[in-house]
């Protein structure tokens, strides 16, 4: 009888030690602020893999737990991700959506859950917006573009070619169309036939063929500026006019600093504009994350024009781009500088 | 006299289908292709200028290396291999590391063959040893070999300046460099196929599985054969695309999948196996390769190809399908 009293004492605190543990393991783990991020998954560019590299790294010096999913490029992919991310119990979301015709169902269930989430560079109404100013940075880019066409050809381009990237939208337009509007703004009689658009997807081997037909179908333009969503569209033209044996005739100017850097700098990219988009988790975590982390009521600012945090672009010619390290680097240097420094801080050779 | 004895003795009359002999796909594709040459150059005629033909002639080289495997496949009764973008992506990645470790170009050539060809006996492997269908197993390899791509690598790019990026923009007799194995490989293997016991068992074997290892034929030494000639031939397509592309990521092939099976389908090189004519290739690679430039001469976008591409796949599968049920079994 006596036996059996002290088995079951020993059992229930055998049971019971655990029990408590894990209840007071659980208690940490629910009080420990967890941060979710969702890359975006488009496999065009290295920084979208950067963008998480460097939010785990910052979550992780902040001691938070993180958890990272990729929402490839697909718009049913994010949104599911999103619920993934309430079911994951995050307490705040950071994502970059290329595909943002899901993000006002990804808002939805976001408020819902009453989750905070951070958008990088496509605005939302029920986002905290950090990112880039597209049209602004399109229009810097489209300036540069336009000194060299009034320096060297005095304004009058046989044409202006835009390689679009209709897949990222909005995007696509503000960056293009402000590049478009830059060289106006610099070049203001160049007449609408001169300008020139074609689909290069925003990467180089796919916009090769399309835009050696474009130049295959205008062999007299002697004198054509190439614009684009990004580096890699510019290329794309560029590597085109190379293989007709026209290489001389074009000048690029891109967006997004990917192919500006480094050892492979093609000489007919005049120059690109960085958003540095590796290390935007500095600006979402500085100025909306750790705030709301540590109990702070940060306003929803979910407007571009007003934004809760505002990436600066960083327009560079090829020249200057040899200043800049290569990403990997910068992401290197940028996890060791002082919490809150941000890439332009580091990297841009033209702070305003 | 009586007519009726010689019009008795009179030979048959001759199907017209048997009067050209097997080139009626030949006249047919050079008509249409002719036909879009024609309405083309009347409406600017400008097209018909030597940029023209290099833009043209630079879209040909890729896709029509490709489709010599695509159509080794075919031939043989593999119906279609889907995972053509994942072993081109691979063979280039090694293509561009062997560049970058400044390898000359013959050797960086020899790399992304045999690497292709590793990618085919792995196909053919899985098909052989699991005995799985290879539409599917073709198609789960490209889904796992792009995705493990994304894992290694973002970006690649050939060294500016170097033997292979001087390759892809160097022209030889007016023509592109890239362009001239194409011409060389499609010539050669539509002979090979026709001339030699490999080529006549590889066709043997797709037209009847059954004759065919009546009379010996290791079916399993087949499809290792055709998997890893197919592969090889897209490791070479690598080189290629590798020499041409400037920097490239694991998706940068996937569009080119819909023009090589419409190229082969064209050209007659039936996807049930065992009937085709690798020459023909030329033919219907020049004139898919032709329509993208057509139309942006036309002012149309160059993004409305996909549909004229896809109009004409389903043409050329309802051709093959009609040809398939004409055939004598």
């Amino acid at each position: 009888m006596f036996e059996t009293r002290n088995t079951r004492a020993l059992a229930i605190v055998a049971l019971a030690v655990p029990a408590l543990l894990g209840l007071t393991s659980l208690a940490t783990a629910q009080d420990k602020f967890k941060l979710g991020m969702l890359v975006g998954g488009n496999t065009c560019c290295e920084w979208m893999k950067a963008q998480g590299d460097v939010a785990r790294a910052l979550a992780e010096k902040e001691g938070w737990d993180y958890v990272e999913l990729s929402n490839n490029n697909d718009p049913a992919v994010a949104l599911k991700n999103a619920q993934i991310m309430v079911q994951e119990g995050a307490k705040a979301v950071i994502q970059f959506n290329g595909q943002p015709s899901s993000n006002p169902a990804i808002s939805a269930v976001m408020k819902a859950a009453g989750i905070p989430i951070v958008t990088y560079d496509i605005a939302d109404p029920g986002m905290y917006f950090v990112g880039i100013d597209n049209l602004a940075a399109g229009i810097a880019g489209g300036e540069q573009l336009g000194m060299i066409i009034k320096d060297k050809w005095n304004c009058a381009p046989d044409l202006v070619i835009s390689s679009e990237g209709a897949g990222a939208g909005i995007v696509n337009e503000w960056r293009t169309g402000g590049m478009r509007t830059g060289v106006k703004n610099i070049c203001p009689d160049i007449p609408a036939e001169k300008f020139v658009s074609f689909e290069g997807s925003g990467d180089a081997a796919v916009a090769l063929q399309p835009a050696r037909d474009l130049l295959a179908a205008n062999p007299n333009a002697v004198k054509m500026a190439v614009v684009g969503i990004n580096d890699g569209g510019v290329l794309g033209l560029i590597n085109a006019a190379e293989q007709l044996g026209r290489a001389d005739q074009v000048i690029g100017w891109g967006q997004d600093g990917a192919f500006i850097t480094g050892d492979n700098v093609n000489p007919h990219l005049a120059g690109s504009v960085f958003y540095f988009l590796e290390g935007y988790a500095v600006y979402a975590i500085r100025d909306v994350i750790k705030p709301i982390a540590e109990g702070k009521d940060v306003p929803l600012k979910a407007d571009a024009g007003d934004p809760a945090s505002k990436v600066q672009p960083c327009p560079v010619s090829a020249e200057q781009a040899k200043a800049v390290p290569d990403m990997a680097e910068r992401v290197t240097q940028l996890l060791a500088a002082p919490a809150g420094t941000t890439a332009y801080d580091l990297f841009c050779p033209n702070k305003g | 006299m009586s007519l009726a004895p010689a019009i008795e003795t009179a030979p048959p009359a001759m199907p017209f289908k048997a009067r050209l002999g097997g080139w009626g796909t030949a006249i047919l594709l050079l008509s249409v292709w002719a036909a879009l040459l024609i309405a083309t150059g009347l409406y600017r005629p400008d097209f018909f200028a030597h940029q023209t033909l290099l833009a043209i002639a630079f879209t040909m080289a890729v896709v029509g290396v490709l489709a010599v495997g695509q159509g080794i496949i075919a031939i043989s009764g593999g119906f279609i291999d889907l995972s053509q973008p994942a072993g081109l992506i691979l063979s280039g990645l090694i293509a561009v590391r062997l560049s970058e470790a400044g390898l000359p170009l013959p050797l960086v050539v020899v790399g992304a063959v045999l690497t292709g060809m590793a990618w085919g006996a792995l196909n053919a492997a899985i098909i052989v040893f699991a005995k799985l269908n290879p539409v599917i197993v073709t198609l789960a390899t490209n889904f796992i070999g792009l995705a493990a791509l994304y894992l290694i690598f973002q970006l690649a790019q050939v060294p500016n300046g170097s033997e292979i990026y001087h390759f892809g923009r160097t022209n030889i007799l007016g023509l592109p460099a890239i362009w001239w194995p194409m011409l060389l490989i499609i010539v050669v293997t539509g002979f090979l196929m026709r001339s030699t016991r490999y080529g006549r068992r590889t066709t043997a074997v797709g037209g009847n599985r059954a004759a065919a290892k009546a009379r010996g034929i290791s079916l399993k030494a087949m499809r290792f054969g055709t998997f890893m000639a197919a592969g090889g031939f897209v490791g070479f397509a690598a080189v290629l695309f590798a020499s041409a592309a400037g920097p490239f990521n694991p998706s940068s092939a996937s569009t080119l999948q819909l023009n090589v099976i419409a190229a082969v389908i064209l050209a007659g090189i039936s996807l049930a196996g065992g009937r085709g004519n690798f020459w023909m290739l030329l033919l219907s690679v020049g004139f898919l390769s032709t329509i993208p430039t057509s139309l942006v001469f036309f002012g149309l976008s160059s993004d409305t190809q996909s549909i004229f591409q896809g109009v004409l796949l389903m043409i050329a599968v309802a051709i093959d399908g009609y040809r398939a049920r004409r055939s004598p079994t």
